[in-house]
């Protein structure tokens, strides 16, 4: 084995060491790079490749002219995973997501996702992008900045179909000369950044402004920013490199690639190397700049391809795969050459141990006071080593050190075990995927089962998800859909009937696997809905019946047409979104007539549904909801609507027209004659209003009263004896005339009328209520003379709510009830009246 | 505070409130930039409850306006709408006044659509009607509960009595749930769910089965340092429609009929609020001094006045809590003991001479205005209850509802809602009377009821037929003929059996003078003597002995008459230890002679206490740790509940220890705004906007 430093090279005088790793052989397993426009996979991905037809290629050299394009995908360790052709508009750009997708862009706006097994989503921008055409876009990781033909950016977030957003205008009147997007996450504001190198300046552009950075260094022929997105690398036009914070505000380095010897031709790429150093290719030359300027120069047989990785940058070239970073601190420290550090010393006792010589003795007690650092420091440089060899060398000299500790937690320990098991399983070259332990570490265990499967790997996918203690679940609905594709294509020649016994077996074979493994939570509607896709039906239903959530069944029953169940299913669950998702959809798609049946027929399973329905129709489509009741015989619901509307309109005859409409509907019903009669006194009383109206030259609002308020507005403005009329057609009760037309001579302070009214023949309701109510609207001596026809027993303190103390005296006398009379001594006003009251008191016994 | 010594054992509902505002942060802050927000009226209480105007400021709120239709300028790009998915408000952001508006005029804004709780396909479907929906991000706010006392957490929905047994629209069956869920993510999960009426089943069903599906991978999110919650007990408010019907007699209840509460604010007059400068001293003097006759126009004279909203809180106003749960007739007394307490209090500090003593006194002034303060609100607001509660329909009202309940001459009862309606009485209260008589009596005879429906419908006006139809359809049946037509006997169980209820729940505790002391020593104080169905229902399940006789008689002859003064306190040498909760037990003839569908759930306990401990009878298991700490019992009022049922659940739970109560509810609700919210489509018709 080649000792680790054997790939390092030094830089800043020793201080600073870069290696270069290489991961994988390839010689003649990728066509000629230079002719292909390329998208490399951040996280040890694959790339994609597309001819490029702006050079002119020799033919017949490796493949046949073909004038569609077409893309293919390798892996770093060269093996082709996919090809497939295009038969949009013309691709524009294409690039990778986070979860190893390829995204294609074509002129048209429309966007495709695709897996590493060819299935796609296709998306589009919408309608103004396909107007405008697209001309450019920057890919990232969890979204793209688009750049139309009208020069302005759209924004897409995430990879679910969302929207595009417009980011503010940068009024640019040509092409930038480059430009580039830093990811939202990368922000401090959390949104989207641009940079458009226009002029001799650059143009940052966000949602809300476009801000011009006044730097006249441009034009700028790559814009590259960093992968944490703090720096930015320029290329001028003249080949000089400049380092710049992305605020503008702090100059890192420059360097003029223009000198560098053995470079010709125009740069290539301009890709960061982790966080720090900046790797320039020309063809078949690889320059690495340091963040002082130094460099280091890399040959290859050939045109490369680099993709910067988070703590490196990937080179592909013809022959290689190569992984260039900078040493991490742990293995510089052990392996550095005349390294004291206590980890190099302790892997030096190891290695003195392992030779049987006594000098390990010596050396661990050396570093005792250290050694769990020294420990720790040789777990994480095993992390860092691709050869199995010196992996396990690091390892067992730490496990040499814990040997020397009383205490020391060996998670770490276990963990980089584990993890470096996992890795060098996935390194290995047929999976092809040179994850580094950071790399490994920042995309997640789960992120790299997602990828396995993508790859249909599910074997190695599963051992490792039970190795690491995740759940088997997506692996397995993985598994499913990919074993539902697969038996596609082989019974596509047999019969029906086979298909059908194939649809049982193969269900029966997905339900025992997850029960066998335990994947119970795995939703079986979405694999459900793959059958569907692949166009077996029969298979779909039968997986859905596994299904024991309802509402993860319905969208699938949905497109499968299956309506009555699906929105059985939605009203199960509960969730009357869902319902209304149901129903609005079937709308849309079933007559209208089918669609009532459906309700009507589903009975008291589909009530909450029907209600739904209701509630919606009732503020949105009133002309449906109608009809819904008439089809249903509905009468009081038709009526009641009717009624609705009747109070909704301002309009005087429709009103009425409604009322009677309502009319009809109850009087329809048997058990509705009450309803009935009610509804057509309102129509008669309207009418009476109306004319009341006419009477008053519309100086007076009577339309709407009811028949209280008519009465009352009749009386207030003269009209006695129609308010009389109207007790007698609406059979109104004497109490509740009386009470009314009290009110209301009160109210007009017409007081002779009151007291004509309260004469005219014995009151219904007594005469307490003329004074109580007289006293209550402020005019407590009009009321006195009510008085004196009220019970007797309360007269006393009724004379006192009118202010008479002298009459509440001589009434308590001549009852003579001496104990109100002291009650109401204790109430009174003024010593006047005590006095008086002392002396009618002395007159009583 | 009377329940100290339970308080720390209390489960912290703050919590609650810090997630509703930090999901708001989130939500406000998911747009980049200054924004207008465009605000649901409806939302404005509950918001209100759990942020303030300067936290969204702090996220870019430049202005604010109600969602409302009429012309909207922003100076800003970004308008976000947060408003309930309702068909209504959607139509006005989509129509003519806003984004259609805004498109005509050709002025580019940026729209968010923030729904509470969650996203709906029908407001995505109603914007892409009207054409809009390409312009507008939807997203939403998860509101669910919030803590509108220290134990009654609400989700303040309105009308949710409407939505569900007028219009059938269940969707609060479904956010209810959900919230339910969040509760058991934040405090464990429900051992035992009990509960009673259809919806009950169906909101028992949901959690259940989404619970299922959650909690193996919410298991971490269990926080052990909680207190246990030993059960929910849901209640369906179809199964105590009598209740609120009932005139509140608390004094937060009272304040809630009179004056009228909304989201735990109360509009009072300015002058009330305000420290007493001497010129505002004189005003509210003369406001509240009654006019020489002394009898009528209370409420009115205060209308004229300056309102300002007061959030009622026992946070920043300690005398509320002892306040809010008396019976109304006690706070006079109460109120009187305070003032001459404080008095004395300013009094003996006045004389202390040297200066530690003086310092002392100065330390303690500030604490002694905040509780003159108090004292000057609250006897202002009692000062304006008391000439209402002097009113003679008032009086006839409580009469009525007294004999209904008694049984007593129902078709006198029936005469005199018929002479109130002559009189023009308040509709809300004659209709909360004949309900009432319906309910107790299973049914008006239907001459009677026709000739009073057509009272009202002369008087009130002809519009609320629908309401008067709706009171009888068949889901909600608190308003039915007798004998039920032919319609309606279709459905069994429609009958609500009041009578053999006020028998097995001991409902009646008579008035009279020796009984006095009875009717403090049970829940029938808060309505004076009548104990509210839905807390005796909880009683069989959580304190099954107060059903059967008072607990507290036991202890009378230790404590003497001096409970009688109104206090409630309880000394706590006599409390009994709470009883596990074994369901319904001992309650179930009771039970299942109510309508509705009987809820009895144990769920598996997902807590990481020992595997075993699943497979255990929970009864017993529950039993085990009750001993050694307090537990909570979640009661969820499905459709709303009222102060005096929170009053009489806190008088519960004050009875024995080891047992709290949250109490969770749709909304706080009282008589007139469930009739309000029924005849819903009428009132909005009152004043039309736009159409």
């Amino acid at each position: 084995m080649e000792h680790p430093t054997s790939s390092w090279q030094a830089m800043q005088e020793g201080n600073v060491f870069y290696r270069k790793q290489q991961c994988y052989s390839i010689p003649g397993k990728l066509p000629n790079l230079s002719d292909y426009i390329i998208a490399g996979c951040k996280y040890g991905g694959p790339i994609a490749l597309m001819r490029d037809h702006s050079k002119l290629i020799a033919l017949g050299r490796t493949m046949p002219a073909v004038t569609k394009s077409q893309i293919q995908v390798y892996s770093p360790a060269g093996e082709g995973l996919l090809l497939f052709s295009w038969d949009q508009g013309k691709i524009i750009r294409f690039g990778w997501t986070i979860d190893e997708k390829l995204v294609v862009l074509n002129e048209e706006g429309t966007y495709r996702l695709y897996d590493l097994q060819g299935d796609y989503q296709q998306h589009s921008l919408g309608t103004e992008a396909a107007e405008l055409g697209v001309i450019d876009a920057k890919i990232h990781e969890n979204g793209m900045v688009v750049m139309t033909s009208a020069l302005t950016l759209l924004e897409v977030k995430g990879w679910t179909g969302a929207r595009p957003l417009v980011l503010a205008n940068p009024g640019l009147s040509e092409p930038p000369h480059s430009w580039a997007a830093i990811p939202p996450d990368l922000n401090i504001s959390r949104h989207v950044e641009v940079l458009l190198s226009v002029d001799t300046t650059i143009y940052t552009v966000d949602n809300l402004e476009n801000a011009d950075q006044r730097i006249s260094r441009g034009p700028f022929a790559h814009v590259s920013p960093s992968p944490n997105g703090k720096n930015l690398a320029l290329l001028t036009a003249a080949g000089l490199l400049w380092v710049v914070s992305t605020d503008f505000q702090r100059s890192m380095a420059e360097f003029d690639t223009s000198n560098v010897v053995g470079a010709t031709g125009a740069v290539l790429q301009v890709e960061w190397c982790g966080n720090d150093a900046i790797l320039v290719t020309w063809d078949s030359l690889v320059v690495l700049v340091g963040p002082f300027g130094d460099i280091l120069q890399y040959f290859y047989s050939g045109p490369t391809f680099a993709i910067t990785e988070l703590d490196g940058v990937r080179v592909i070239g013809q022959e290689v795969c190569d992984f260039i970073q900078k040493v991490p601190a742990s293995t510089l420290s052990i392996f550095r050459p005349g390294s004291t550090s206590p980890s190099a010393i302790l892997f030096d006792a190891w290695e003195s141990f392992s030779n049987k010589s006594p000098k390990s003795d010596e050396s661990i007690r050396s570093i005792r006071p250290e050694l769990a650092k020294a420990v720790d420091e040789c777990i994480d440089a095993a992390g860092q080593e691709w050869e199995a060899h010196w992996q396990r060398r690091l390892l067992n000299a730490a496990k040499f050190g814990r040997g020397f500790l009383d205490f020391h937690n060996p998670t770490d320990f276990v963990n980089m075990g584990q993890t470096l098991k996992v890795l060098n399983a996935v390194h290995y070259f047929e999976v092809g995927i040179p994850l580094t332990y950071s790399q490994y570490n920042y995309a997640s265990p789960s992120h790299l089962i997602t990828r396995l499967t993508s790859r249909n790997l599910h074997l190695l996918a599963l051992r490792i998800s039970g190795f690491l203690d995740l759940k088997p679940d997506p692996v397995l609905k993985h598994w499913a859909c990919a074993k539902i594709l697969k038996a596609k294509a082989t019974s596509g020649v047999t019969g029906k009937d086979a298909e059908l016994g194939g649809d049982d077996e193969i269900c029966r074979m997905i339900v025992e696997k997850f029960e066998e493994l335990g994947g119970a939570e795995v939703s079986y509607a979405e694999i459900a809905k793959k059958a569907w896709e692949v166009g077996r039906g029969g298979l779909a239903t039968k997986l859905l019946d596994h299904e024991a959530k309802g509402s993860d069944q319905v969208p699938l029953l949905l497109t499968m047409k299956e309506d009555k169940l699906a929105l059985v299913k939605a009203v199960d669950s509960g969730d009357t979104d869902l319902v209304y998702h149901v129903l609005l959809h079937l709308h849309k798609r079933l007559p209208l007539g089918s669609f009532f049946r459906l309700l009507e027929e589903g009975g008291q399973t589909l009530a909450p549904a029907s209600k739904l329905l209701e509630v919606y129709a009732r503020e949105q489509n009133r002309e449906m909801l109608r009809d819904f009741y008439y089809s249903d015989d509905r009468r009081v619901e038709s009526a009641v609507l009717s009624l609705d509307e009747a109070s909704r309109t301002t309009d005087q005859s429709a009103k009425i027209a409604a009322v009677k409409t309502a009319q009809k509907f109850f009087s329809e019903d048997k058990d509705r004659s009450f309803e009935a009669k009610v509804v057509d006194e309102q129509a008669k009383l309207l009418a009476i209003q109306q004319q009341l109206e006419n009477e008053a030259d519309g100086k007076i609002k009577f339309f709407g009263l009811s028949v209280n308020e008519t009465m009352r507005a009749c009386i207030l403005n003269g009209f006695s004896k129609r308010a009389d009329k109207i007790k007698h057609d609406f059979k109104v009760s004497d109490k509740r005339f009386w009470y009314t037309k009290m009110y209301a001579l009160v109210e007009a302070k017409d007081f002779e009328g009151l007291e004509n009214f309260a004469k005219s023949k014995r009151s219904p309701i007594g005469y307490e209520v003329f004074v109580r109510h007289l006293v209550e609207k402020g005019f407590p001596r009009e009321g006195i003379q009510y008085i004196a026809k009220c019970d007797s027993s309360k007269r006393a303190d009724l004379y006192v709510d009118c202010g008479e103390w002298r009459m509440a005296a001589k009434e308590c006398k001549e009852r003579n009830d001496k104990a109100k009379l002291e009650q109401l001594k204790q109430k009174a006003p003024n010593s006047l009246v005590v006095r008086e009251y002392e002396q009618v008191l002395s007159t009583m016994k | 505070m009377h329940n100290s010594d339970n308080s720390e054992a209390r489960i912290d509902i703050n919590i609650l409130k810090e997630i509703a505002r930090k999901d708001l942060v989130d939500a406000l802050n998911s747009v980049n930039g200054a924004k207008t927000l465009v605000l649901d009226a409806s939302l404005a209480g509950p918001l209100g409850l759990v942020t303030e105007v300067s936290l969204l400021k702090h996220q870019g709120v430049e202005k604010m306006f109600w969602l409302e239709s009429g012309p909207l300028t922003s100076s800003t790009t970004n308008i976000v709408y947060l408003c309930r998915p309702r068909i209504k408000h959607v139509k006005t952001i989509a129509d003519k006044d806003h984004i259609k508006r805004h498109a005509k005029e050709s002025r580019k804004y940026v729209y968010t659509l923030l729904l509470v709780p969650r996203v709906s396909t029908l407001v995505s479907r109603i914007l892409e009607e009207e054409g809009v929906l390409g312009d507008v991000t939807i997203s939403s706010y998860n509101l669910q509960f919030i803590p509108v006392a220290d134990d009654v957490i609400s989700l303040e929905h309105e009308n949710t009595l409407r939505e569900l047994w007028v219009d059938g629209d269940e969707t609060i069956l479904f956010d209810s749930a959900q919230a339910l869920l969040s509760l058991q993510k934040l405090y464990g999960s429900f051992p035992q769910i009990i509960g009673k009426g259809d919806f009950a089943q169906r909101v028992a069903t949901l959690i259940t089965r989404q619970g299922a599906k959650s909690t193996t991978t919410s298991r971490n999110t269990i926080l052990s340092t909680f207190p246990r919650i030993d059960s929910l007990i849901i209640l369906d408010r179809r199964v105590d429609m009598i209740t609120p019907l009932l005139t509140q007699l608390t004094y937060e209840g009272l304040v809630d009929e009179v004056i009228g509460v909304k989201n735990s604010h109360v509009e009072l007059p300015l002058s009330l609020l305000q420290p007493p400068t001497p010129a505002n001293a004189n005003t509210a003097a003369s406001a509240s001094t009654s006019p020489p006759s002394g009898s009528a126009i209370p409420v009115v004279s205060v209308k004229k006045d300056n309102k300002k909203k007061h959030h009622l809180t026992t946070a920043t106003d300690p005398l509320y809590a002892e306040l809010r749960d008396m019976n109304f007739s006690s706070i006079g007394r109460k109120l009187n003991r305070v003032a001459h307490r404080l008095d004395a209090d300013y009094k003996t500090d006045l004389q202390s001479k040297s200066v530690p003593q003086l310092r002392d006194f100065v330390g303690k002034l500030g604490g002694l205005q905040t509780e003159h303060q108090a004292l000057r609100l609250h006897t202002g607001i009692s000062e304006m209850i008391v000439p209402y509660t002097r009113t003679d329909v008032f009086n006839k009202s409580l009469e009525i509802q007294q004999n209904l309940l008694a049984s007593y001459e129902v078709s006198a009862q029936l005469n005199a809602i018929e002479d109130l309606v002559a009189q023009g009485a308040e509709m809300q209260i004659v209709l909360r009377l004949l309900c009432l008589a319906s309910l107790t009596a299973g049914g008006v005879k239907a001459k009677n009821l026709e000739s009073l429906k057509r009272e009202i419908l002369q008087v009130y006006g002809y519009e609320y037929l629908s309401l008067l139809l709706s009171l009888s359809s068949p889901h909600l049946s608190i308003l039915l003929p007798n004998p039920l037509p032919a319609s309606h006997a279709s459905l069994p169980a429609s009958k609500y059996p009041f009578t053999t209820l006020r028998k097995s729940l001991r409902l009646l505790i008579d008035d009279n003078p020796e009984a006095l002391d009875e009717v403090e020593n049970d829940i029938s104080f808060v309505y004076s003597g009548y104990a509210p169905i839905s807390i005796r229902l909880v009683q069989c399940i959580a304190q099954k002995g107060g059903v059967i006789s008072n607990p507290a008689d036991k202890e009378k002859p230790a404590t003497e008459t001096g409970n009688a003064d109104g206090d409630l306190k309880q000394s706590s040498a006599g409390k009994f230890q709470a009883h596990p909760i074994v369901g319904w037990k001992g309650f179930e003839d009771v039970v299942a002679a109510i309508p509705g569908q009987t809820v009895e759930i144990t769920q598996k306990v997902e807590n990481s206490v020992s595997p075993a401990a699943t497979s255990l009878d929970v009864v017993a298991f529950s039993g085990q740790t009750s001993r050694d700490s307090a537990t909570t019992t979640v009661v969820f009022f499905l459709g709303g509940c009222t102060y005096t049922e929170i009053a009489a659940l806190r008088w519960v739970g004050r009875q024995n220890k080891g047992r709290n109560f949250l109490i969770a509810t749709t909304g706080i609700i009282n008589g007139s705004n469930i009739m309000e919210g029924i005849a819903g489509l009428t009132t909005s018709v009152k004043n039309p906007s736009a159409v």
